[in-house]
C-alpha cells in the first residue's frame, strides 16, 4: 500500500518537515542545488538553464527541498534531477510577473462575468447621467 | 460504405441531405462507424468507439425525420467527443491509465446539448493523459499511445485533443468536440488542416467535463468548416445553472442562421507582427499568401501588435496553480507516478509549491491584460496571425526541445478568455497544413467565424483531405 501523504501529519512528523524545511535558510543555496556560484552574480543552473539572480536561486532551492521534504521518497535520481530543473525554470516566471508594477487597487480578475458585469453598470451608470 | 466525399462532406451538405431524405442517419453513421474501425485504430484516433450507443441515436433520428420531426442541422450528425466528457455508463479515461475503469452515471452538458439536437456520437476521442495539464515531453503521453497525422503517419497531430483532430482529419465523423486550455484546440486544429473553434471562456458549459484549469477551460467544436463551427457552437453554447462559470444567459447563448450570413459586417483585421518570434520557412509561405487573401477580401487589414507584459507567465502560473490544486489528490498520493509521459510524473510536485501570493498576482495581472486588450480591440474586429509557426512535428519529437517556444498570442487569449478560430491556409511542400488564428474579443465569437467564413469563401484549403488507404 502506499503511503498517503496529504493525510493528516503526526506532531513528529510535522516537526521533522519543518526542520528540513527551515533548513533551506541556513544551507547555501548553490549547494542545495548544485549549483556553481558565480561570486556574487548571476547563476546558471546548467548549460540550457535559467539565469537566476541569488534570491532567485535561493527561491528555486527552497522550492526543491520543500518537493524532496514531501515527496522525495517516491522520487528516483532521475526524477529529482527534473525536479531540480523545473523548480529553476519556474523562477523566471515568478519574478517576471512580480516584477509587473501593480497598484493596491489593481483586484484579480477571476471569471469573465464580472468583466461584463463592469461593463454593464458603466453603460447603466452613463445612460443614467451619473458619473 | 457512402462514398468517401460524401464522408468528408460538411455538417452544411449532409444536414441538406439528410432533411430532404436523401440520406439516411443510419446509413451515414454506418458508414463513418465502419472507417473508423478501419483507420481508427491505425491513427490512435480514438479511445473506444460507441457502436451500440451511435446505432441507437442514428435509429431514433432516422425515425424522427422520416415522421416530419427534423430537430435543426445536427439531427442525424455523427460526431466523436473527447474523452474527458463524461458519457453516462461509458468509461470517460481522460486520457490517463489511472481513470481507465472510470464510468460516470450522467452526460457532460455537452453530450446532452447535442443529444437533444439529434446529433450521434459515435466515439470517445483519444486525448493527451488528463489534458496535458501535468506537462508532457511525448506524443505518446496518452492511454492511446501517440495520435498519428492523418497527412502523414509518422507526424503528431498535436495535443491535447489529439484525437479529435485526426477523427475530422480523417473523415471518420463529420465533426469533433475538443476543448482547450491553451492552445489545446488551436494546435491540433491547425497540425490536421480542419477549423477549430475556441469559444470564449464561459459560453460553453463544463459540467461533466474533466477539470483542469477553472478558469481557462473552453469546450469547442472542431469541423470542415467555420461555418460547421457555427452550426455545432450554436447547439452547445448556453448558459447553464449549473456550472457557475458560465457567463449570463444573455451572454452565453448563440444562435447561428446561415440566412443571417453569420451577421455580415466589415471586419477591421488587425495582421499581428509579434504572435510568433520566428516563423518556419515552410509555414511562411502560405501565411504570406494568407495574408494577401485577407487584404483582399477584408476592407481593412493593418498591422498589430500584442501587449508587451508577463502576461505567459501570467497564464502559466495560473494554469499550473489551477492544475495542481484539480488534482491534488493525484499528486499527494502518488499516483501521478502512473501516468505515462516523464514529466507528467513529476511537475505535480513542483506546481503544488507555488504560492498563493503568486497565483492572486497572476490573477491580478489579467484583470491588467483585459484592459489592455479591450483597447486593442477599439481599433480591430479581429486579430489574425499564424495558428502555430510551424507544421506538425515528427511523432518522437521531444516536445520539450522542438515544440517549446513563447507564445504569447496563446497565452493572452486563453488568460482573458478571448475567442479564436483556426482555419487551414495552405500547406507546406512536404504537404502538410498550415494554419490561420483569428483572434477577437471577449464575446465576440461571431467576429472570428465570420472572418472564418470569408476566408474560406475565397479560398478551399478547408476542402483539402489526407490520401487515406
Amino acid at each position: 500500500m502506499k503511503k498517503r501523504i496529504g493525510a493528516v501529519l503526526s506532531r513528529r512528523e510535522f516537526a521533522r518537515r519543518a526542520a528540513l524545511l527551515s533548513a533551506t535558510s541556513v544551507v547555501s543555496p548553490a549547494a542545495m542545488l548544485d549549483l556553481p556560484s558565480a561570486g556574487g552574480g548571476d547563476y546558471q543552473v546548467d548549460a540550457g538553464g535559467p539565469k537566476l539572480s541569488p534570491e532567485g536561486q535561493a527561491e528555486a532551492s527552497a522550492r526543491y527541498q520543500q518537493v524532496l521534504s514531501l515527496y522525495g521518497e517516491r522520487l528516483n535520481d532521475e526524477q529529482k534531477t527534473r525536479v531540480k530543473k523545473m523548480c529553476a525554470e519556474l523562477q523566471p516566471a515568478l519574478d517576471h510577473i512580480r516584477s509587473y508594477e501593480l497598484e493596491n487597487g489593481n483586484a484579480p480578475a477571476l471569471y469573465l462575468k464580472p468583466l461584463y458585469e463592469r461593463e454593464k453598470r458603466q453603460q447603466s451608470t452613463s445612460a443614467n447621467g451619473k458619473p | 460504405m457512402l462514398k468517401e466525399s460524401l464522408l468528408y462532406a460538411s455538417v452544411g451538405e449532409l444536414a441538406k441531405q439528410i432533411e430532404s431524405k436523401q440520406l439516411s442517419p443510419v446509413e451515414l453513421t454506418e458508414s463513418y462507424l465502419e472507417r473508423s474501425e478501419k483507420l481508427g485504430s491505425r491513427l490512435n484516433a480514438y479511445a473506444r468507439l460507441t457502436p451500440t450507443v451511435a446505432l441507437e441515436q442514428a435509429k431514433i433520428a432516422e425515425k424522427e425525420i422520416r415522421r416530419g420531426h427534423y430537430r435543426g442541422p445536427l439531427h442525424g450528425i455523427p460526431y466523436a467527443a473527447k474523452d474527458l466528457l463524461a458519457v453516462k455508463g461509458i468509461p470517460t479515461t481522460w486520457g490517463a491509465k489511472t481513470y481507465a475503469d472510470q464510468v460516470f452515471d450522467y452526460n457532460a452538458a455537452v453530450i446532452e446539448h447535442l443529444k437533444n439536437v439529434g446529433a450521434v456520437m459515435l466515439g470517445k476521442a483519444a486525448m493527451i493523459e488528463l489534458a496535458g495539464g501535468m506537462g508532457y515531453t511525448f506524443a505518446s503521453a496518452s492511454l492511446q499511445g501517440e495520435t498519428k497525422n492523418p497527412w502523414n503517419t509518422t507526424c503528431w497531430t498535436c495535443g491535447s485533443s489529439s484525437g479529435s483532430g485526426a477523427i475530422v482529419a480523417a473523415g471518420l465523423a463529420a465533426f469533433a468536440i475538443g476543448t482547450e486550455t491553451w492552445g489545446s484546440i488551436v494546435c491540433p486544429s491547425a497540425f490536421c488542416g480542419v477549423s477549430g473553434l475556441r469559444p470564449t471562456y464561459g459560453r460553453v458549459s463544463r459540467r461533466g467535463a474533466m477539470a483542469l484549469s477553472y478558469s481557462m477551460d473552453k469546450i469547442g467544436p472542431m469541423a470542415r468548416s467555420a461555418e460547421d463551427c457555427a452550426r455545432i457552437f450554436a447547439a452547445i453554447a448556453g448558459h447553464d445553472p449549473l456550472d457557475r462559470s458560465t457567463l449570463p444567459v444573455d451572454r452565453a447563448a448563440f444562435t447561428y442562421s446561415p440566412a443571417a450570413d453569420l451577421k455580415s459586417r466589415p471586419l477591421r483585421i488587425g495582421w499581428l507582427t509579434n504572435a510568433w518570434k520566428e516563423v518556419d520557412p515552410s509555414v511562411k509561405k502560405a501565411l504570406d499568401a494568407a495574408h494577401k487573401a485577407l487584404a483582399q477580401h477584408f476592407p481593412s487589414v493593418r498591422e498589430a501588435s500584442l501587449p508587451e507584459g508577463p502576461w505567459e507567465d501570467a497564464a502559466n502560473v495560473i494554469l499550473s496553480t489551477e492544475v495542481s490544486s484539480a488534482f491534488s489528490g493525484l499528486i499527494r498520493s502518488g499516483r501521478v507516478n502512473e501516468l505515462t509521459d516523464p514529466r507528467g510524473q513529476i511537475a505535480g510536485y513542483v506546481n503544488l509549491t507555488i504560492s498563493g501570493a503568486d497565483y492572486n498576482t497572476a490573477l491580478r495581472l489579467r484583470e491588467i491584460l483585459q484592459g489592455k486588450m479591450t483597447e486593442l480591440f477599439d481599433s480591430y474586429d479581429v486579430l489574425a496571425a499564424a495558428s502555430l509557426p510551424l507544421p506538425a512535428t515528427p511523432l518522437n519529437l521531444d516536445l520539450d526541445k522542438g515544440l517549446s517556444f513563447p507564445d504569447p498570442l496563446g497565452g493572452i487569449g486563453n488568460l482573458c478568455g478571448l475567442p479564436a478560430l483556426s482555419v487551414p491556409c495552405g500547406f507546406t511542400e512536404k504537404k502538410l497544413p498550415v494554419g490561420l488564428q483569428f483572434v477577437a474579443k471577449a464575446g465576440d465569437d461571431m467576429a472570428v467565424l465570420q472572418a472564418g467564413k470569408i476566408f474560406q469563401q475565397h479560398t478551399d484549403w478547408h476542402r483539402k483531405h489526407p490520401t487515406l488507404n
